[in-house]
């Protein structure tokens, strides 16, 4: 059974349709590097994923759970699907041990103490173990986004989603983070990351998607498509994130 | 003109049992009004469209409608259409927390949607059903930018309850209307009075202050 599998989801926001037909498998410990030009669907495509975006056509089915089974379901798929965002998404009135506690007591039920002592653990692994007591507001852009990857991780995700992880982050920041995502992606997660951060999809990818126009036009080895892609948009579009 | 000011001192516990009357209104009233407005203001911001409409029917019915002509309502109108009475005390409390509820709806939408739609997708995104989002994540957030128009609401429903005048709650105006009736002493009187409702409204700002200030302000 895929981790993830589309089998021709369509999604509209009102008449604009944003993806068309997609057709996709994602198997367990496949790190999946999705790109592609503003607007052609990635976002949406990795958001429908954990149903923050409800698909309008086809089905979605990740770890056996389709996306359409409803509410109680859908929580489950998300429990298993952990997002890291953009802009980070840290709740502010809370320190960093607090985000990263938060998950694994609300969601798993564990008691305060057990899930603070996890979560020191979670900031210790991306190289936060100091930082526990600091609020969001204290941290730079790089240390919210790490304390938001251990966020999602506390609550035991088989699979991680990254929304353009370091496109918030200044330069000399992102390679702490990618850092970290390397280093989940050696420990054998299953990551679906939209980036621009083709460093990154060369060295961690295992399977580099360009999408245009709500659709899937190239999927194949990272390296290969990165050093001779046979598809002259896509040759176009890596020439512009360079 | 010559002024009697002892007419204030012998006029005290009247117009303190009149201020004693207006904080049990207000009091009541707001406690309940807040109850009413967190219900309808998140029925509006996170509801369905049948409870989002129900909570906006309530919300337009008060709001566009006199405070003076709701409490006659309750008053006056109610006995004769169901049947039900109401003594004035209790009208003057539904009449400021039905009115101070569909306000605080607003107040409440307003603070809860001002919230960075992020935080909630981000609290949705680990698998909390939306109820615990909204009390864990959102609510919080949300109260803390709420203290300062509430404040401005408390403070206008207080001033509210000297409409009650009409229903003949011996409420802080009422009784300075009574002792006016009787001694004509009209600066001293209406200035004792302004100046106990000054005091009340000065210590509802100071306790609204205190909790702005002892909550982190995000």
């Amino acid at each position: 059974m895929s981790m993830v599998e589309f089998k021709s989801v369509t999604k509209a926001f009102g008449s604009i349709t944003v993806l068309k037909d997609v057709d996709l498998k994602v198997e367990a410990g496949e790190v999946v590097v999705l790109i592609g030009p503003s607007g052609s669907g990635k976002s949406t495509l990795l958001r429908c994923i954990n149903a923050l975006e409800t698909i309008d056509g086809g089905d979605l089915v990740v770890d056996g759970i389709s996306v359409k089974e409803g509410r109680s379901r859908v929580r489950m798929i998300r429990q298993e699907a952990g997002m890291v965002f953009q802009q980070f998404n840290l709740f502010p009135q809370m320190t960093a041990l607090g985000n990263v506690s938060f998950g694994s007591r609300k969601v798993r039920g564990l008691g305060r103490r057990e899930a603070e002592e996890q979560a020191r653990e979670l900031l210790a692994k991306v190289g936060l173990a100091e930082r526990g007591h600091h609020y969001p507001s204290e941290l730079s852009g790089g240390q919210q986004q790490r304390v938001a990857i251990a966020r999602a991780l506390a609550v035991k995700p088989k699979l991680m989603l990254f929304d353009e992880p370091t496109s918030a982050l200044d330069p000399e920041l992102r390679h702490e983070v990618l850092r970290v995502m390397q280093q989940l992606a050696e420990e054998g997660m299953t990551m679906i990351v939209v980036t621009h951060e083709m460093s990154f999809a060369r060295k961690v990818g295992t399977r580099l998607i360009f999408m245009e126009g709500g659709k899937i036009s190239v999927d194949g080895d990272p390296a290969q498509l990165l050093d001779h892609s046979e598809n002259p948009r896509l040759r176009d579009f890596l020439q512009h994130v360079h | 003109m010559e002024f009697d000011w002892s007419v204030i001192a012998d006029a005290m516990p009247t117009l303190l049992s009149g201020a004693r009357v207006t904080i049990l209104i207000t009091l009541v009233g707001l406690a309940g009004g807040m109850i009413l407005g967190v219900v309808a203001g998140t029925m509006r911001a996170y509801g369905g469209v049948i409870l989002n409409a129900i909570a906006l029917a309530y919300i337009e019915l008060i709001r566009g409608t006199p405070m003076l002509v709701q409490v006659m309502f309750i008053y006056f109108a109610l006995p004769m259409l169901a049947n039900i009475r109401v003594d004035p005390l209790s009208a003057a409390i539904t009449a400021i927390m039905i009115n101070a509820g569909a306000y605080i709806a607003e107040i409440v939408r307003g603070a809860l949607l001002s919230v960075n739609k992020g935080l909630r997708e981000a609290g949705l995104a680990l698998g909390l059903p939306t109820w615990k989002v909204l009390f864990y994540i959102i609510g919080p957030l949300a109260f803390r930018r709420m203290i300062p128009p509430l404040g401005n609401q408390f403070i206008i429903s207080l001033k509210d309850t000297s409409l009650f005048i009409v229903i003949g709650v011996a409420e802080l105006t009422r009784q300075g209307q009574d002792i006016m009736s009787t001694t004509f002493r009209a600066v001293e009187v209406w200035s004792a009075v302004a100046i106990l409702y000054l005091v009340m409204t000065g210590v509802m700002t100071l306790v609204l202050r205190v909790t702005e200030k002892r909550m982190r302000i995000l």
